[in-house]
């Protein structure tokens, strides 16, 4: 047995995919929890906890229940959180999507300081990160990883499910595309083919306004492309967002790397990388949204973070592969 | 079949849609002059840019002046909206604008900003003068006048006559009145200010 290199991934790193999960619904439950307590601090407003009827009463408890122990004014103090991941609000310090920055843009054709500003924070963590919104912050992702584990189940009882490939430079058409329609009709209109944007307001809406809007209709469409044609192909051909990220990321500092000396070449985290990399020949490009899933299944500790701003070279097969001839 | 009686049934179905549509012509010819009342009357929310198009363009849809709306006021054309979709509104059958000033703060674009209330322009209250109980009959209601956040600097009687509305220079156009107004057609509603539309001066 040749021997392996002495370079081994920080213990931690093949736990941050669950971190990952653990972040993911974090924000999934605020997009849901968010609605209700619009709802519930409605409510309070307007002492009307007598005229309300048996359900509204039963909403009113269980956020009551759920905000007590932290604020003593509702009306006022459950304003420090609002909006979504396409903006929003957090004790008075506002963060947007940088996509929404560049929609609005191209929408009212200006330069708007002060709403670029608070897109400031997000676009130097994705030069930092690269595509880390797609992986660990984004409300769509969590519901399309459930959908593609979904779609291993239907496989594992002989269902097929789709696995086309498509050019990945598609999304920056559908980007370009996006912004050139917004500039035309004067109307956002990206924000309307956005996923994360569109579950956040459908959320909204269908908790605090009394139904589902236009968006939860593309959203299912999304799903099913996902599910009947291409794995994760949304995020990987078509999404807007993530064409924008990937060009703010291509350069990014935190990367993952291949240990060659460490890899047996079992290819698992080809397999289970969403995006459709290469890993196992050292490709991950800018698509890459460091999600870890790739480090948490390697079986010989064979990747690892590290800070430079382009990948490694290909370094072909791995040491401990059949493959390698030393 | 004959060529006359072709002619025949062509003339009969003539004079059959001619007959038929006598009525409305003659109501469109006896109506009174004036600009029909808008079906909807539904406004931005307070703060909002003049012009609509460029209000459109921006606001990015984030959904958050309605998120922290304390009377859930504000709502968003989603099916119906066409270039305007996920944009907000009011509309004021169903509730008013308080004029809490919290959209405008957290609106994170030039959408909506944050203006002094007396400053807030989301239309003017008009009264249908045909509908409105006191303006009709001499009827006591005076329930637009009672809840209005602005007091008689937007709304008010006459000595005259206690309980017909009057319309001022200070109304905003909040829209509480037409939530308040008990009259099933809402006969007060809210226009876009326009060099041509009266009000009564300023108390």
């Amino acid at each position: 047995m040749p021997p392996t290199s002495l370079e081994k991934p920080f213990v931690l790193w093949r736990h941050l995919n669950k971190l990952r999960w653990v972040v993911l619904s974090v924000i999934f439950a605020m997009l849901v929890l968010l609605p209700f307590i619009h709802v519930y601090q409605n409510y309070v407003t307007a002492y009307a906890y007598d005229l309300l009827a048996p359900s509204e009463q039963r909403l009113y408890d269980v956020m009551e229940a759920l905000t007590d122990p932290f604020v003593s004014d509702p009306a006022r103090q459950l304003d420090a959180v609002k909006g979504t991941t396409w903006s929003g609000t957090f004790w008075g310090w506002q963060l947007s999507d940088p996509l929404a920055a560049l929609g609005q843009m191209s929408a009212g054709l200006t330069v708007n300081v002060s709403f670029l500003l608070t897109a400031l924070v997000p676009v130097v963590l994705t030069i930092v990160f690269g595509r880390f919104f797609c992986g660990w912050i984004c409300p769509a992702t969590f519901l399309y990883e459930l959908n593609s584990n979904f779609a291993a189940w239907l496989r594992w009882a002989d269902i097929k499910t789709g696995n086309q490939q498509f050019d990945k430079r598609l999304k920056y058409g559908v980007l370009v595309l996006g912004l050139v329609i917004s500039a035309i009709t004067g109307a956002v209109f990206i924000a309307a083919v956005y996923p994360p944007a569109i579950i956040g307001r459908e959320l909204y809406y269908a908790v605090a306004l009394g139904g589902f809007g236009a968006g939860s209709v593309f959203f299912a469409i999304t799903l099913l492309f996902d599910l009947i044609v291409a794995r994760r192909g949304f995020c990987r051909y078509l999404c807007p967002g993530g064409a924008l990220y990937s060009l703010l990321g291509r350069y990014r500092l935190v990367r993952i790397k291949r240990i060659v000396e460490n890899c047996i070449d079992c290819t698992k985290c080809n397999v289970v990388c969403e995006f459709g990399l290469d890993p196992l020949r050292d490709n991950f490009g800018q698509e890459c949204n460091n999600c870890t899933a790739c480090m948490a299944i390697c079986p010989t500790e064979a990747l690892t973070f590290t800070l430079r701003p382009t990948d490694v070279a290909a370094q072909g097969p791995g040491h401990l592969g059949r493959h390698f001839k030393p | 079949m004959k060529r006359r009686t072709v002619i025949q049934d062509l003339a009969l179905g003539g004079a059959v849609v001619a007959v038929a549509g006598l009525p409305y012509g003659l109501s469109r010819l006896l109506a009174p002059a004036g600009e029909p009342r808008p079906l909807r009357n539904y406004m931005r929310p307070p703060g909002a840019l003049k012009d609509d198009a460029a209000f459109v363009s921006a606001c990015i849809g984030c959904g958050m002046c309605g998120e922290i709306c304390p009377p859930r006021s504000i709502d968003f054309h989603t099916r119906d909206g066409g270039d305007k979709v996920n944009t907000p509104f009011i509309n004021p059958v169903r509730k008013g604008c308080i004029l809490c000033n919290k959209c405008m703060e957290v609106c994170p674009t030039e959408a909506l900003t944050v203006v002094a209330r007396k400053d807030i322009d989301m239309g003017l209250a008009q009264i249908d003068e045909t509908a409105c109980y006191p303006w009709v009959d001499q009827g006591i209601c005076g329930a637009c006048v009672g809840i209005c956040p602005l007091g008689t600097k937007a709304i008010g009687f006459k000595m005259w006559n206690q309980y017909r509305p009057y319309i001022m220079d200070g109304c905003v156009g909040c829209g509480i009145c037409v939530e308040v107004c008990p009259h099933p057609s809402k006969p007060i509603w809210i226009v876009q200010r326009t060099p041509t539309i009266q009000t009564q001066g300023t108390a």
